[in-house]
């Protein structure tokens, strides 16, 4: 007889008392699953079913089947917006997340290190659009940074208004943001690694890179995986930052899905082809972190 | 024993979703106010209105408008103003899928209006303008811009003129004076650019199709109206001609680098553009900064491109005030922007802002206003839709993009509106 089964025997004679609640608990729980279903599930069947209608916000949705999909997918600038999409994604992985962990990596075990670290968390603290009226300063043209360029003799590339420059310079200015928070979490990744398999390791005479690659990267895999499939979430709707730095402009050129989608919607009051938007970027934020995570926490490859 | 439990499960369902309602419940009952009769026609009695806008910085500007509608004898408004116009939008357009439909509304003239008065939820206000207009409270051609079908509909909350603001002190530097043809200006434009001075501010996004609308409109005011019914294309040889006048300009570096995201008035005030082309509400935001008119900066009518054209363009925009159909206090509210056009309220509104009025009746106490505006509602003067509202929304939406791109590229023209044109061949397709 295995173990479950043996408490479940067990607990035969409770069972009917707990079952003596059980109508009760319904009562209770319902309201918290309907809130759920209200505010969760019902606005994303809703805005599926607009994206399969033509809606300007008035009067009632007019059902035009898949004209919404057909012309997302044969518009130019929604590829543009996919491109630059995944130049966030692939952006933010390299930058803030390498950033975070090559900070962590550098102060952990000194002396004060959130002392190191703490200065690049401030930034976490502003909002994105916030972000990205500073650095609308530091990088238009005749800005903080042309005018560095300018002093050792160079001209100047016309960072915001050349793509994909534009999107380049935007995903470095998040990082600015974004890497302290990161930096935080691999900390945490650090001290929570024990200490006896580092002592081994070290007793067989690892040391430096060959010690942080062989031995403390795989162990903070868990932590890794959890840094990096946020970030692949969050960059996939990157918006605010977009918004305060170049509205998406000029004419479009950095413009990334989650800019597309607002725009159609709220701008041009397409609502139909905003909620196609909105479907087309939740599926492949869902599939991306579903085969992500699926990968890295597969058991076969837990550490 | 069962039925107890099933009792306790519905008084605990029922208690937990009273509790959640009460809490969603918190924000209702917005769009009425106080009484008020629903709507069926003579006058009704002064109440309060429920108003919403999108422009929240002017609530203070309210509060002086509530003084003067009180005192005579009119209703007052409840002020709901939001900051984000996106949002703002959405919401006017989701309160008429409510029964609290808003009382008064500000909105956008052009094809957004038209959508609101095609589904119905505007109340018509074709008699305030004819007693409006016997009473000359409103300049000619405005009333375009509120007319569906024959029938009017809101009626206008405010009025910009599109002008050219000038720094006085660079044009005194350089020994220019106002130009009153379109080769004097152009003529001053090259004596700056001689002189290492910026002429004109433009931008790339937000107002990218400003010298567009300007040279089109100057160069051939027929064309100008013909684009916005379809019968004009994009691609005809008369606004690729203005289009190139344009891309001539951007070619002699009469423009500042649309990289610099410094404040246009900022720009102006320090001399780093001599010139820009704003609408009126520009005058604030010069004067925020301590700028005098008249003294510091002054205002020009643009001449039109074209010396041939008889009558001098001028670019008005207009902000509606609308009556919601069907609210709470729908005739007070109808009452009210009767009361709005008249000579009284618009006395008092030029005094809360120190803006112009569209009322020619009233004066705009700062002078250099008032000078321009007698200027462009004069008799040799003829106004134009601003090219923004005149402009069905996707055929805008795609144009912005393409004028955002030129500003920033100064590529070939002809490539950019032929882009225009597919989008407004597309639309005018489905119409």
């Amino acid at each position: 007889m295995t173990a479950p089964a043996a408490r479940r025997e067990e607990m035969l004679p409770q069972r009917k008392s707990r079952n003596a609640f059980a109508l009760p608990s319904v009562g209770f729980i319902a309201p918290a699953v309907l809130l759920a279903g209200i505010v969760l599930y019902l606005p994303f069947l809703y805005t599926t079913y607009i994206s399969f209608t033509d809606y300007n916000g008035l009067g009632d949705p007019e059902w035009v089947g898949l004209a919404n999909y057909v012309q997302m997918f044969s518009d130019p600038g929604l590829v543009n917006s996919l491109v630059n999409t995944l130049y966030w994604v692939a952006g933010t992985i390299i930058l803030p997340v390498g950033l975070g962990l090559f900070l962590a990596v550098l102060s952990h075990g000194l002396p004060g290190a959130t002392f190191f670290r703490l200065p690049f968390l401030i930034p976490y603290a502003l909002s994105g659009v916030a972000v990205g009226v500073i650095w609308s300063f530091v990088l238009q043209t005749n800005g903080a940074l042309s005018q560095i360029v300018g002093f050792f003799g160079a001209d100047a590339p016309r960072w915001l208004l050349d793509a994909p420059l534009n999107t380049f310079v935007m995903i470095v200015a998040s990082s600015w943001q974004g890497a302290g928070v990161n930096a935080l979490l691999f900390g945490i990744g650090l001290q929570s690694i024990p200490k006896e398999p580092l002592e081994a390791a070290k007793v067989d005479g690892a040391s430096g890179f060959t010690m942080f690659r062989t031995m403390t990267w795989p162990m903070l895999a868990p932590l890794t995986t959890v840094v990096v499939g946020l970030s692949i979430v969050g960059s996939l709707k990157t918006f605010d930052i977009v918004w305060g730095m170049t509205k998406g402009g000029p004419g479009g050129v950095s413009e990334t899905l989650a800019l597309t989608m607002y725009k159609e919607t709220f701008i041009t009051n397409d609502y139909g082809l905003g909620a196609a938007v909105a479907v087309f970027l939740t599926v492949v934020t869902v599939l991306a972190s579903v085969l992500y995570l699926r990968r890295q926490l597969a058991p076969e490859r837990s550490v | 024993m069962k039925q107890h439990h099933t009792r306790s499960a519905l008084v605990a369902a029922a208690a937990a979703t009273a509790l959640l309602l009460g809490a969603c419940s918190g924000g209702g009952d917005e769009g009425g106010g106080g009484g008020g009769n629903g709507g069926d026609g003579g006058d009704a009695a002064p109440t309060e209105l429920g108003f919403f806008t999108d422009k929240a910085a002017w609530e203070p500007q309210f509060d002086e408008m509530n003084a003067a509608s009180g005192d005579a004898d009119q209703s007052t408004l409840s002020f709901t103003g939001y900051s984000d116009a996106a949002a703002y939008d959405a919401f006017i357009k989701q309160a008429f899928r409510t029964n609290d439909k808003p009382d008064l509304f500000t909105w956008h003239t052009g094809g957004q209006l038209g959508e609101l008065v095609e589904a119905g939820l505007v109340a018509e206000t074709t008699d305030l303008w004819e007693e409006a207009a016997a009473n000359g409270d409103v300049p000619e051609g405005l009333i375009e811009n509120y007319t569906y079908d024959g029938k009017q509909y809101c009626v206008p909350l405010n009025v910009v003129y599109w002008v050219m603001y000038y720094n006085k002190q660079v044009y005194a530097d350089n020994g220019l004076e106002v130009p009153t043809t379109w080769d004097e200006l152009m003529s001053n434009a090259q004596t700056l650019v001689d002189n290492g001075v910026v002429p004109f501010h433009q931008m790339n996004f937000i107002f990218e199709f400003v010298w567009f609308q300007t040279v089109v409109a100057g160069s051939d005011p027929e064309a100008y109206v013909g684009l916005q019914d379809g019968s004009v294309s994009y691609t005809d040889p008369t606004i690729v001609e203005a289009m190139e006048v344009w891309h001539q300009m951007q070619t002699d570096g009469y423009f500042i680098d649309p990289g610099v995201t410094t404040d246009p008035q900022t720009l102006l005030q320090t001399g780093e553009v001599a010139m820009a082309n704003f609408g009126t509400f520009f005058t604030g935001q010069l004067n925020a900064l301590g700028m005098v008119p008249d003294e510091d900066y002054g205002i020009f009518a643009i001449p039109n491109v074209n010396p041939d054209v008889e009558a001098q363009q001028a670019i008005v925009e207009t902000g509606p005030l609308c009556v919601g159909a069907g609210s709470a206090n729908e005739q007070a509210a109808l009452d009210y922007s009767a009361w709005w056009m008249g000579v009284d309220a618009q006395n008092a509104w030029t005094e809360a802002f120190g803006d112009v009025s569209f009322n020619p009746n009233v004066e705009s106490p700062d002078p250099a206003l008032s000078a321009v505006v007698s200027q462009v509602t004069g008799p040799d003067f003829q106004i134009q839709k601003r090219w923004l509202e005149a402009t069905p929304v996707p055929i805008y939406t795609v144009a912005s993009e393409e004028f955002g791109a030129f500003v920033t590229n100064n590529g070939d023209p002809m490539a950019h509106l032929e882009a225009i044109q597919a989008a407004a061949d597309a639309y005018w397709a489905e119409q």
